[in-house]
C-alpha cells in the first residue's frame, strides 16, 4: 500500500477522486496543521480574486474593500459547515469525528483554490474575447472540488452515495440554522450590552447628581 | 491703550467690510437651485458641473398674448382672451421655419411664437368654423408634396380627432384632413383621445391615445388606419410572474376576474431628421421601454433584452427629506436636438436627463422641489424643446417657458461630444482636457481621452484613461493591442526564458533518474520502506 508524506497524501487525495480518501481514512492519515493552512489559503485565494483580478474581468465594487464578508464566507463558513456536518452526521450514525470532517473538507477545498489563483494570474494577461479559458478554470475547480467533497464526506462517514448527498444537503440546512442562530445571539448580545451600558450612565449621573 | 485697541478696531472692521463689500459685487450671482450630478460606471451619482444655468423664463404676457384681446391688433381671439398660458401641454420646434408653437391646452388654442418667443400667430378656429377642444399635442413640418405648404398636425383630445391643417396665415388654419377613431375591428377602444402627435416625412400620421397600449396609432397621408406602431412591452415584475403562474390554476370565471397584465402606452415622442421615432413612458421607474428609439418598421434599436445596458431616467428613487416623499422617475417628453443630442423630461424630479446619439448621459439639470417659485424649479413640466443650444421646458403649472443656456463648460463638453462621436478623438482631445479642468469628475471625458490615446498608439497612457473612467469594454480593447506590443518588443527575451527553464526542467530530470537531487526532502512519494 501508499507510503506519503503529509503533502503526499494531499495530492493523492485529490488527484485520486473515487479510492484516495478511503486510503487516507485506512491509513489514519490527514494533517489538521495543513487543513488550517488550506483554510488559510481559501481566504487569500478570495481576497486575490477580488482584488488582484485583472481590470477588465473585474466586476467588483472596487470602490470600497471589507475584508469582513470574506472572512465570513471563507472561514466562517468552512467551520460552520465542519460543525455542521457533524452534528447531522452524529444523529445519522456517520463514522466521522469533527477532526476528520474539518481535515476532509479542508482538502477537498484545494482545486478550488489553485483554480481561482491560476484564474486570477490569467485574467491579468487575457482580454475578453478569450474569457472562455477564465470561465473553464471556474468549472473546473468547482466541480472538482465538489466531486471530492462528496468523496471526502462519504469516506468519512463510511456513508452509501445517496446517504452522503442527504446529509450534504442537510448540513447545509444546519448552515443555515447556525449562522441565523449566531447572529440572533449577536444582536441580543449587543442589546444586553446597550442595556448594561445605559444603567451604567444613569448611575454615573444621578452619583454625580 | 483702549483708545489704540479701538482705533485698531475700526481700521479692521472698515477693511473687512471694503473686502465684503467688493466680493460681494465680484459673487453676486445666483446659482442654480439644484446640484448638478452624473452617474458613473456602478450608476452611483457623482457631482458635476453645470452643464447649463438658467437664462431666463418668459410668461404670457412676456410673449405678447395681450395682444389677443386688444381688437385693434391682427392677433385679435376674443375680448376674454387670457393674456397667459393655461396649462400648455405640448410645445413643439420647428427647425426649419425656426418657429415655436404651443398647444395651449386649457385656453382651447394653438400659439405660433418666433425663436425670440414673441407672438406671430394665434388659432382658435380652423377654416370649417370649428374650435379646438383641450388641443395637447402638435406638430409642424413642411410638407414635401405639392407646393410645400406649411402643415400643422394638432391632437385634438376632446374632439377625438387628430387635425392636419395648412397653416395659411397668422390667425387662419386651412382643414386638409381629420383623422378620427378608426372604425375597423382592429381597433377595439372604445375612446379617441389623441395627446400628442408626429408625422414622417412621407406625411404618416402617428397619434398617442389614452388608453390605447398597443402603440401609437398610425394613419397614412390619405387618413387611412395603417395599424399600431412600436407597442410597448410588459415589464416583467414578480407580480406579473406570479400572475401567469396562477392563470394556470384558475379556472376561466377566475381568470376573467384578474386584471391583465398590459403595456404601458406611451407618453409622448419626438421624430429625429433620419425618421427614427423616439418614444418616452410614463410609468414610474420602468426599466422595460422607458426610452425606445424605433425605426420606420417599429423594431426598438435601444433594446435592452439584446444584451444593451441603456438606463434612462434616474436609477434609484429618490428620497426628498424636505418634502418627506420619495420621487421616481416618470418620462413626460422627449426631445431630440438637430445636433443630434437627445433631452427627457422628468416629470416627477422635473429633471431633464441630456444623452448623446448613443444614448450616453451626458448631463442632468433641472428641478422640483417646494420653492418651485424659483427659476429654474418646475410643477407641472410638461415638454421640452432645444434649439440653438438653448433648452426651452414648457410649465403647465406655472404657465411660463424656462430657458436654459450653455455654461461654458455644457459648450465644451458638447463640442467635444460632437467630436467624439463622430469618430474624431484626437481633434476632441484638447476639448476633453479643458473639460477635466473644470470637471474632474466627468467620466466620459477620461474615456473620450482614453480613444485619442488609443488612436494615437499610446496604449499605456489609454489603460490609465479607461481605467479612471471605469470602462471595462474600452479598457478591453486597449489592453488587446498592448499586449500584442508587449509581446512584439520582448518576443526575444520571452523566448530566450522559456528556452532556459526547459532546459533547466530537462536536465532536472535527467539529474533525478541518476538518484541526484538538488532540493532535499522532495514531496511526494517516500522512498519505500524496506520489506514491502
Amino acid at each position: 500500500m501508499y507510503e506519503f508524506t503529509p503533502v503526499g497524501w494531499l495530492k493523492h487525495c485529490i488527484f485520486h477522486p473515487v479510492e484516495g480518501f478511503e486510503d487516507l481514512r485506512w491509513k489514519k492519515q490527514g494533517s489538521m496543521k495543513i487543513a488550517l493552512i488550506i483554510v488559510f489559503f481559501l481566504f487569500v485565494a478570495m481576497v486575490a480574486d477580488r482584488q488582484m483580478t485583472g481590470f477588465q474581468f473585474n466586476n467588483n465594487y472596487v470602490k470600497i474593500f471589507n475584508v469582513v464578508p470574506l472572512i465570513v464566507q471563507s472561514v466562517v463558513y468552512y467551520f460552520t459547515w465542519c460543525v455542521g456536518n457533524w452534528s447531522i452526521c452524529t444523529l445519522l450514525e456517520g463514522e466521522g469525528t469533527f477532526r476528520k470532517i474539518s481535515i476532509y473538507s479542508a482538502y477537498s477545498l484545494v482545486p478550488y483554490i489553485v483554480c481561482t489563483i491560476i484564474k486570477v494570474i490569467f485574467s491579468n494577461f487575457l482580454v475578453q474575447e478569450e474569457s472562455i479559458w477564465i470561465t473553464a478554470l471556474t468549472y473546473l475547480g468547482f466541480g472538482w472540488s465538489i466531486v471530492l467533497m462528496i468523496q471526502a464526506m462519504r469516506a468519512c462517514h463510511q456513508y452509501s452515495f445517496s446517504k452522503t448527498l442527504i446529509s450534504m444537503v442537510l448540513t447545509l440546512v444546519a448552515m443555515l440554522l447556525i449562522l441565523f442562530l449566531a447572529i440572533l445571539l449577536l444582536s441580543l448580545f449587543q442589546q444586553v450590552y446597550v442595556f448594561i451600558y445605559q444603567i451604567y450612565t444613569e448611575i454615573a449621573y444621578r452619583i454625580r447628581g | 491703550m483702549l483708545r489704540i485697541k479701538n482705533s485698531f478696531k475700526k481700521i479692521l472692521c472698515a477693511g473687512l467690510a471694503a473686502v465684503a463689500a467688493m466680493s460681494m459685487t465680484l459673487d453676486a450671482f445666483a446659482a442654480e437651485p439644484y446640484r448638478s450630478y452624473i452617474y458613473d460606471t456602478w450608476n452611483d451619482s457623482i457631482p458635476s458641473q453645470n452643464a447649463y444655468r438658467i437664462d431666463k423664463t418668459v410668461t404670457g404676457y412676456e410673449m405678447g398674448l395681450s395682444r389677443l384681446s386688444d381688437p385693434a391688433d391682427s392677433l385679435f381671439l376674443g375680448e376674454k382672451a387670457s393674456a397667459r398660458l393655461s396649462n400648455a401641454k405640448d410645445m413643439y420646434f420647428d427647425p426649419d421655419e425656426k418657429e415655436f408653437w404651443i398647444a395651449d391646452t386649457d385656453n382651447n388654442r394653438i400659439l405660433r411664437l418666433d425663436d425670440e418667443l414673441n407672438l406671430i400667430g394665434a388659432y382658435n378656429e380652423l377654416s370649417d368654423g370649428s374650435h379646438f377642444a383641450a388641443p395637447s399635442g402638435i406638430y409642424v413640418k413642411r410638407s414635401l408634396y405639392d407646393d410645400k405648404p406649411l402643415y400643422i398636425y394638432i391632437a385634438d383630445y376632446e374632439n377625438s380627432r387628430v387635425i392636419k391643417a395648412s397653416v395659411e396665415s397668422e390667425n387662419e388654419l386651412k382643414l386638409v384632413q381629420e383623422y378620427t377613431r378608426p372604425d375597423t375591428d382592429l381597433y377595439t377602444v372604445e375612446t379617441f383621445n389623441p395627446s400628442k402627435v408626429v408625422a414622417d416625412f412621407a406625411e404618416n400620421v402617428y397619434a398617442v391615445c389614452t388608453s390605447v397600449n398597443q402603440g401609437a396609432v398610425q394613419f397614412n397621408r390619405s387618413g387611412k388606419f395603417q395599424g399600431y406602431y412600436g407597442a410597448n412591452r410588459v415589464e416583467v415584475t414578480a407580480s406579473v410572474i406570479a400572475q401567469k403562474l396562477w392563470r394556470k390554476f384558475a379556472s376561466n370565471e377566475q381568470i376573467s376576474g384578474m386584471t391583465r397584465n398590459v403595456p404601458v402606452e406611451y407618453a409622448n415622442f419626438d421624430i429625429d431628421e433620419g425618421g427614427f421615432i423616439y418614444t418616452v413612458t410614463e410609468a414610474a421607474n420602468t426599466t422595460t421601454d422607458a426610452v425606445k428609439k424605433l425605426n420606420p418598421a417599429g423594431y426598438n434599436i435601444w433594446d435592452n433584452s439584446t444584451g444593451n445596458e441603456y438606463k434612462f431616467g434616474d436609477i434609484a428613487s429618490e428620497y426628498d427629506p424636505s418634502q418627506n416623499q420619495t420621487y421616481s422617475t416618470r418620462l413626460t417628453d422627449i426631445c431630440v436636438s438637430d445636433n443630434g443630442l437627445i433631452n427627457v423630461l422628468d416629470f416627477s424630479t422635473g429633471r431633464v436627463f441630456q444623452y448623446d446619439r448613443n444614448a450616453k448621459l451626458l448631463c442632468i439639470f433641472g428641478t422640483k422641489n417646494s420653492t418651485n417659485d424659483q427659476r429654474g424649479s418646475f410643477s407641472n413640466p410638461n415638454a421640452v424643446e432645444a434649439y440653438n443650444n438653448n433648452i426651452y421646458v414648457i410649465d403647465g403649472s406655472k404657465n411660463d417657458i424656462t430657458i436654459y443656456s450653455e455654461t461654458t463648460f455644457g459648450a465644451l463638453m458638447h463640442e467635444a461630444v460632437e467630436l467624439y462621436d463622430q469618430g474624431r478623438y484626437s481633434e476632441a482631445k484638447p476639448i476633453w482636457e479643458n473639460v477635466i479642468a473644470r470637471d474632474g469628475g466627468y467620466p466620459m471625458a477620461y474615456v473620450g481621452l482614453g480613444k485619442a490615446a488609443l488612436n494615437e498608439g499610446e496604449y499605456s497612457k489609454a489603460l490609465d484613461y479607461f481605467e479612471t473612467a471605469y470602462d471595462q469594454d474600452d479598457y478591453d480593447r486597449a489592453f488587446k493591442y498592448a499586449r500584442e506590443e508587449f509581446l512584439k518588443k520582448n518576443f526575444t527575451a520571452i523566448v530566450v526564458v522559456l528556452l532556459v527553464l526547459v532546459v533547466f526542467l530537462f536536465v532536472l530530470s535527467k539529474l533525478h533518474k541518476k538518484g541526484i537531487y538538488l532540493i532535499k526532502g522532495r514531496f511526494g512519494k517516500k522512498k519505500k520502506r524496506e520489506g514491502r
